[in-house]
């Protein structure tokens, strides 16, 4: 069973169309990338999700309820917009959010602690959220997400204004979340942290879905003719390879880029008759790539 | 409901620990404390110093003088700092060359009043006339004074005519009152003062008036509290754990009882001044517990429209220019009081009671009043109210669950007419 199920959903803000007819199914213990552009609708679907927009049309399921609104006190929602009360104490902020997730007394002030000695916020417990400094503010924002030791953790824009460190934190709890059969959905735009995260990603363009797989097999089914190689030698022959389209070269190192039909292993073969291989690297194409690649030809699709 | 009632705790205590709150909560009282005292102390002050007076008489009876003297040194006598200089002016009956010439007098503040006795005024059909060059708002009692006067010294004048004495017939009409008020709680009749009818009158308005603090002072925290979470950006992590209405339901009942605390530290207070000062007030158990019935519709009714008001808006300078008609309806019972003091059960106050806003207001003013409001009229209006406060907070929850993520923009009224019919 999946954690989430969007079935064709549909959401439009008076003339703009959002989202439109997506479906996706995320599966429990895994880590869901949504990525895309800005203003192609992750917020939205995140939005919907929560249940704090409704969607037009089509319908959300979550863990198998038609709405999150009983399922609230087993997901962690960090928005993209973060906020928290300012004039409260750190502790008490942290106690409030796991109180109205329904965490009871007891639970939370075995909680609390534990959750502050975390994020390193031990000695700032009494000190109110306006006195803490920007990195501080997201992680608390963090401890306040995950107080309730959800087992979905919907995460919008996660690394947006992130320091390497509590980038590095976060990372470390998502991994470990999943690692322990819970599932985390995130939007990025930030596509080499994606990249290492997700075992699925879902790419939207204008509120379409215009990919969605697991990553793995994404990368793989987009094989490269772009091969990356150090040599060592008179090098003037390559241009005039049959199977070689375009070389650049800088020094030692060569971009050769081959026809489609090519095979890289015959380009190998080739030289290392002529010249000494130092380095041989056939590219995989970087979700960077591919992102730039989709979103710009769905775009000119469209225009 | 869990849920609901950490909202309301959260929102009880930090509204609690907030500096407007505790400076309103103590300021309040202090403010209209003061207004009282110094209104009171204002209106006695009739002895301080204040430069002389200089008054000009033209007497066409020619019977006067003599009088008009003894008159006016009585008055100066008795108040050395306030003194009032009179002169003659001669003229002939129909002349107008007295006139311009006090006229210019006036004018180059040389005289403050000329006074013209008509020549048949001992016979009762002439009259005072009082000249004054433009006068200003802080000399109309001297002018309320030297009238006086020159009244007096008219009517003595004429009981002498009559051979009548003054000292005789001022006997003959002093007829002390003494008002004695019977039935107390500690079973004594109590002598009244002029204060304690006072006092009595304005209770019916006391109490009115702390439904009012207690709605809209508080309804005020509403507004800061929505726009906080709003601008603070925390609404949609709370989103994340409660729904819209949790949220909504939560702020208005941490509010309420907020109010409920100002109300009854306010009325406690009153209250123990009250007795301290022997002042014998009667609140009987139905009455506060109609007080308590109407504040909670009224602060249901008007903070759900605050929490909708406030979802809409980004700043609270946003939310004022739509704050400003719904303040002009609640003011309406502070306007028209007397009105309703004086006749509990007219037309108006009858009007009053059926329109829900007003309702809590003009209820409570009508049965402090003392006033035997049929059981029914009473049920009614509750029950018109409670409807009203359904639907109230049924349509403010839609536009809540709007406006709370909305940012930029305000919501216009189409916008809210559409999500009101959306289900």
């Amino acid at each position: 069973m999946g954690a989430v199920l969007l079935n064709s959903v549909h959401k439009s803000f008076g003339d703009v169309l959002a989202v439109n007819n997506l479906s996706v199914k995320v599966p429990t213990g895994s880590i869901y990338g949504f990525l895309g552009p800005n203003g192609a609708g992750k917020t939205t679907t995140l939005r919907m999700i929560m249940n704090i927009i409704r969607p037009d049309s089509g319908s959300i399921e979550i863990f198998g309820d038609s709405s999150a609104e009983q399922a609230k006190a087993r997901i962690g929602y960090m928005p993209e917009e973060r906020g928290l009360y300012r004039k409260m104490t750190v502790a008490k902020v942290l106690t409030y959010f796991g109180a109205i997730k329904g965490l009871a007394g007891d639970e939370l002030s075995r909680r609390v602690p534990r959750w502050l000695q975390r994020i390193d916020l031990t000695n700032w417990a009494n000190k109110k959220v306006e006195e803490l400094s920007r990195g501080m503010h997201q992680k608390l924002q963090f401890a306040v997400t995950a107080i309730n030791d959800p087992e979905l953790l919907i995460l919008d824009e996660p690394f947006a204004g992130l320091d390497p460190i509590n980038t590095d934190l976060l990372k470390a709890i998502m991994l470990e979340m999943r690692n322990e059969g819970k599932t985390v959905i995130l939007s990025t735009h930030v596509m080499h942290e994606a990249e290492k995260l997700c075992d699925f990603i879902l790419l939207i363009n204008k509120g379409q879905s215009i990919l969605d797989d697991k990553l793995a097999r994404i990368q793989s089914q987009r094989t490269s003719h772009v091969v990356s190689v150090e040599l060592e030698g008179d090098t003037g022959f390559i241009g005039r390879l049959p199977t070689v389209t375009a070389v650049e070269s800088d020094g030692h190192h060569f971009e050769i880029t081959l026809a489609d039909s090519a095979d890289t292993q015959q380009l190998l073969q080739s030289l290392v008759e002529r010249v000494r291989v130092q380095r041989f690297e056939v590219k995989v194409p970087s979700l960077h790539e591919i992102f730039v690649d989709l979103v710009g030809a769905s775009n000119a699709e469209d225009s | 409901m869990q849920k609901i009632l950490k909202i309301a705790q959260r929102e009880y205590i930090e509204t609690v620990k907030t500096k407007s709150f505790i400076l309103g909560i103590v300021m309040v009282p202090f403010m209209i404390g003061g207004i009282i005292f110094f209104t009171s102390r204002m209106s006695l002050d009739k002895t301080g110093p204040r430069p002389t007076v200089n008054v000009a008489v033209t007497d066409l009876s020619n019977e006067l003088a003599a009088e008009i003297k003894a008159s006016f040194d009585k008055y100066n006598q008795e108040n050395p700092k306030r003194q009032i200089r009179v002169q003659k002016l001669e003229a002939q009956e129909d002349s107008d060359t007295a006139k311009n010439q006090a006229r210019n007098k006036l004018g180059q503040g040389q005289l403050d009043a000329y006074v013209v006795l008509d020549r048949d005024i001992l016979e009762g059909s002439g009259k005072i006339h009082l000249y004054t060059y433009k006068p200003k708002a802080s000399n109309l009692d001297i002018f309320w004074t030297i009238e006086n006067i020159f009244r007096k010294a008219v009517v003595n004048q004429r009981y002498k005519m009559q051979n009548l004495s003054p000292e005789l017939l001022a006997k003959l009409r002093h007829v002390p009152i003494e008002r004695v008020e019977m039935g107390s709680a500690d079973g004594q009749d109590r002598v009244q003062g002029e204060t304690d009818r006072f006092i009595k009158m304005m209770v019916p308005f006391f109490f009115m008036y702390l439904i009012f603090m207690g709605i809209v002072g508080t309804g005020q925290h509403m507004i800061s509290s929505v726009i906080e979470e709003k601008t603070s950006r925390v609404i949609e992590v709370l989103l994340s754990a409660v729904s819209p209405f949790q949220l909504m339901s939560g702020k208005i009942l941490g509010l309420g009882g907020i109010g409920l605390t100002v109300v009854s530290l306010w009325a406690g207070a009153a209250y123990l001044t009250a007795r301290w000062q022997g002042l014998n007030i009667d609140i009987t158990a139905e009455l506060a517990l109609y007080f308590v019935i109407y504040y909670i519709l009224g602060f249901l009714l008007f903070s759900s429209i605050l929490a909708a008001i406030g979802s809409i808006c980004n700043t609270i300078k946003e939310t004022q220019s739509l704050m400003m008609p719904i303040m002009m309806v609640f003011i309406i019972p502070l306007l028209s009081w007397f009105k309703i003091v004086q006749s509990p059960d007219g037309t108006l106050a009858r009007v009053f009671s059926f329109l829900p806003p007003l309702t809590p207001m003009v209820m409570i003013l009508r049965l402090s009043a003392g006033s035997d409001i049929w059981i029914v009229e009473i049920i009614a209006s509750i029950v018109l109210l409670a409807l009203t406060v359904l639907a109230a907070m049924w349509a403010a929850a839609k536009v809540f669950r709007a406006g709370i993520l909305m940012y930029g923009k305000r919501l216009g009224l189409r916008e809210i007419c559409r999500c009101l019919r959306q289900s």
